[in-house]
């Protein structure tokens, strides 16, 4: 492995969250970004999509709780069925909603900025929106999923360009879902339905495509988000495959992470508190699965094994590099830094 | 009841029966195609699917993500839900259903929403072969195990619920065992649990998903926990385990009728509830002597015993059909199949879901260790008006994809101009080649009469008041 590689290998840090309905915690989680005022914004769609979860929780990596906003509705300021998020360089935080076909903002203090969206299929319209990102010019890009394409948004909304449209062709997407828009301002594409990441220029021009469908080193199966650090290397989740991987930046393989999830400082005072609980869970053997009918399915695996990676929403950079792998059914983030930012 | 639609062929007709009591019912294009390649090779079909596609995992998982991560069981129940609105194995389907009717598993005991999901896969992967490959894994379940409190069936202490519910109402029926048989069937249990027992059952009893959702179960045989001694099971003696006791079970011929039973009231005709089956006789004693010889000399084959049954004359009878009511998810399923709501998952899965229930049937959540009574059981003023809002609500709606196609193929070509009689028979023809009485027709008459000069309107309206006759609640 070369020594760049080797660099960009990622080490376990820290967990966060702890399910919850309301208030601190998460319920399926969605999407994290790490804002400039050094806090993490979690978008939570809820078990039902009901009226309970539905909440962006803010806190930050020492788990220091700040409180929540966007509950379920349909106003303004309201969420429905939140799916990502992102933040603008006026420290507005932005979220996707596949329900309403919206994109909300709010301020770092969650109060209600604006809206916009409108359903279709005509350009600028919107059908379940998914990832979301801004580039240096602050403009939004949006995974316009059902309509398979990206658009591109002024911030306020209006629209710029459409690129994609449904296909398995270069340069065509399938159900896209996370974005990110790397250092030199390309745009990277979770192309989920078509197992693969592709690369496209700002102006929508195709660029390259990484990885084929499957469950091998540097295959994927329905990636759910992509980012890119500076010199190019890829951290994907790797959903369907409930795993991380590290790609170069010519989509080689470099490393395979399953997850390894501890406790959360908020799950440790839980079991602290529900002492039962924890005396039980301290006698547990809670990292082995062999009873289990397919082992070799990593979805049913994870199931199982708590540690484990369990439906990999996305993979986001804070402003220090570190990686947080956002999980929908473990109601968490595992946090990674990179192995060149060890020590 | 009379009939009388000129279309409606007798293949046609047993066609369409078919799919009604093995599917969710079918479209008349896919009865023609049917029909085409003969019954036989229907029924080779519905047992031997070629294509098991459906609208898969990974849709369902990515956009309703209670379906994935299923902390309760409505979610178990959706993920399902999905499952046999777009299957292209329907008769799998309909047989997770008739299992889970019989073995019947449910919330309020088993908690963990993913675990009750693994039974249902289970029922999935052994429901159409061998009767004792089904019986085994489903005393390995973990569903099951907390259900009928196997965890709590040690060496030293035996628990009787599974070793009794085994027998009682998942094999042999009462009258054909002793109350030292279940005893001694407790025994050949013991230690077959789940693994971390303890952690597992705390959170079960505090409903914990904390703090990371819940974790699914796993079958472990604790050696250490089962009592190795001799046992007296159905006059055979040995030190048995838990796989010697199912082997005794599937042998006697009391579990092929009991098995046999069961098939004839899902797919014939109503039995009686299952308590009273020690006094009452089945209603076709050689129908169930057909289906017990299908058992023996198949080696308890399921699919076997199905076959024997879909060929059978009892099967096809003229006097069974429209007989039976349809179950609550029977129903719609099969109005979720014609309407074409679920192309995609949406979040309106959560009110179909709650809308079975209210007519009587929550999945994953039987009223008890029985499964439901079926028949005329399923009807009162409040769940019939519950399934006519309920198909009312779908097959009013021109917007759904199904529906939209239903109504333009009953209203013909623009400038048609289709007489009322016309319109009628195309409704029934595309609801499934439904055969009605007079007084449906009649009714369907006078508002296709009344509405005809506006074709689609009328095709909706027709269609919802097709789904509200007797004809349509059952199958």
């Amino acid at each position: 492995m070369s020594e760049q590689a080797a660099a960009s290998e990622l080490e376990y840090i820290a967990t966060l969250g702890i399910i919850a309905m309301e208030g601190r915690g998460f319920e399926y989680p969605t999407d994290m970004v790490a804002a400039s005022n050094g806090r993490l914004y979690v978008a939570n769609r809820s078990r039902d999509f009901g009226e309970r979860g539905v909440r962006v929780t803010v806190l930050d990596l020492d788990s220091e709780f700040y409180g929540t906003f966007g509950h379920f509705g349909s106003a303004d300021g309201q969420l429905i069925s939140p799916m990502c998020i992102a933040e603008d360089a006026h420290g507005r935080i932005y979220v996707s909603d596949d329900y309403t076909h919206r994109i909300s903002a709010f301020t770092l203090d969650g109060d209600f900025a604006l809206a916009w969206g409108t359903y279709g299929s005509a350009p600028g319209e919107l059908n379940g929106p998914s990832g979301i990102a801004f580039d240096a010019a602050g403009r939004l890009y949006v995974a316009d999923t059902h309509n398979h394409r990206i658009q591109k948004f002024g911030a306020d909304g209006e629209f710029l360009l459409a690129f994609g449209g449904e296909g398995s062709g270069e340069g065509q997407l399938s159900l896209p879902w996370g974005v990110h828009i790397a250092p030199g301002g390309d745009v990277y594409v979770a192309d989920w339905g078509n197992d693969r990441v592709q690369r496209f220029g700002a102006d929508g021009a195709f660029i390259a495509a990484y990885g084929a469908p499957g469950r091998e080193h540097g295959e994927l199966l329905r990636p759910s988000g992509v980012a890119v650090d500076e010199r190019g290397y890829m951290y994907v989740s790797d959903w369907g495959n409930e795993r991380v991987q590290v790609l170069d930046a010519q989509g080689g393989f470099v490393q395979s992470l399953r997850g390894q999830a501890g406790l959360s400082k908020w799950a440790a005072n839980f079991l602290e508190i529900n002492r039962e609980e924890g005396q039980a869970r301290a006698t547990a053997d809670l990292d082995a699965a062999p009873g289990i009918a397919d082992p070799r399915d990593p979805h049913a695996q994870s199931a199982h094994i708590e540690k484990l990676f369990w439906a990999p929403m996305s993979v986001k950079f804070d402003r220090e590099g570190r990686v947080y792998v956002t999980e929908g059914n473990r109601h968490r983030i595992q946090v990674y830094r990179r192995a060149s930012q060890a020590g | 009841m009379t009939t009388g639609n000129d279309y409606a062929k007798p293949d046609i007709d047993l066609m369409a029966h078919l799919f009604r009591r093995a599917a969710f019912g079918a479209s008349r294009d896919e009865l023609d195609a049917c029909a085409q390649q003969g019954y036989e090779a229907s029924v080779e079909r519905l047992l031997n699917p070629p294509d098991t596609r459906w609208m898969g995992d990974f849709m369902v998982r990515r956009f309703d993500h209670e379906a994935s991560g299923m902390i309760n069981g409505p979610g178990s129940a959706r993920n399902w839900l999905y499952r046999m609105v777009t299957s292209r194995a329907p008769l799998q389907e309909k047989m997770t259903l008739f299992w889970h009717g019989i073995f019947a598993t449910g919330v309020p005991k088993v908690i963990n929403g993913r675990v009750l999901s693994e039974q249902i896969d289970m029922f999935r992967r052994y429901g159409m072969g061998r009767f004792d490959r089904l019986l085994l894994a489903l005393a390995r379940d973990p569903a099951m195990i907390v259900w009928l409190d196997n965890q709590d069936n040690h060496s030293h202490a035996i628990n009787e619920n599974w070793g009794r519910e085994l027998l009682e109402l998942f094999s042999m029926g009462v009258g054909n065992y002793t109350e030292q048989d279940i005893k001694e069937c407790a025994r050949a249990f013991t230690g077959w649990t789940i693994r971390n027992t303890e952690y597992m059952m705390v959170r079960s009893a505090r409903d914990s998903d904390w703090p990371y959702g819940r974790i699914a179960y796993q079958f472990e045989r604790r050696a250490d926990d089962h009592d190795e001694g001799e046992k007296t099971f159905l006059g055979h003696t040995g030190n048995f385990d838990g796989e010697d006791i199912i082997d005794i079970i599937c042998r006697q011929e009391s579990t092929a009728r009991f098995i046999a039973r069961h098939m004839y009231h899902f797919f014939v005709a109503d039995e009686p509830p299952v308590p009273s089956w020690p006094y009452t006789p089945p209603r076709d004693d050689a129908a169930i002597d057909a289906l017990v010889a299908a058992y023996f000399d198949s080696g308890y084959d399921i699919g076997a015993m199905l076959r024997t049954l879909f060929h059978s004359d009892f099967f096809k009878a003229e006097d069974i059909r429209y007989e039976k009511v349809k179950s609550p998810a029977e129903f719609a399923v099969g109005i979720l199949r014609m309407s074409g709501e679920f192309d995609v998952p949406r979040r309106e899965m959560i009110l179909r879901y709650r809308q079975i229930d209210w007519m009587g049937q929550a999945l994953n959540n039987p009223p008890s260790v029985e499964g439901w009574h079926q028949g005329l059981e399923w009807l009162d003023t409040g769940t019939l008006m519950e399934r006519i809002n309920f198909a009312s609500e779908q097959l009013g709606d021109a917007d759904k994809p199904g529906v939209r196609a239903m109504a333009a193929s009953i209203a013909g070509a623009e400038g048609e101009d289709a007489p009322p009689e016309t319109l009628v028979e195309r409704c029934l023809d595309r609801m499934g080649a439904l055969r009605v009485s007079d007084e449906t027709r009649d009714a369907l008459l006078t508002l296709a009469r009344r509405d005809a000069a506006d074709a689609a309107e009328c095709a909706t309206q027709m269609m919802r008041l097709t789904a509200a006759s007797r004809e349509f609640q059952r199958v």
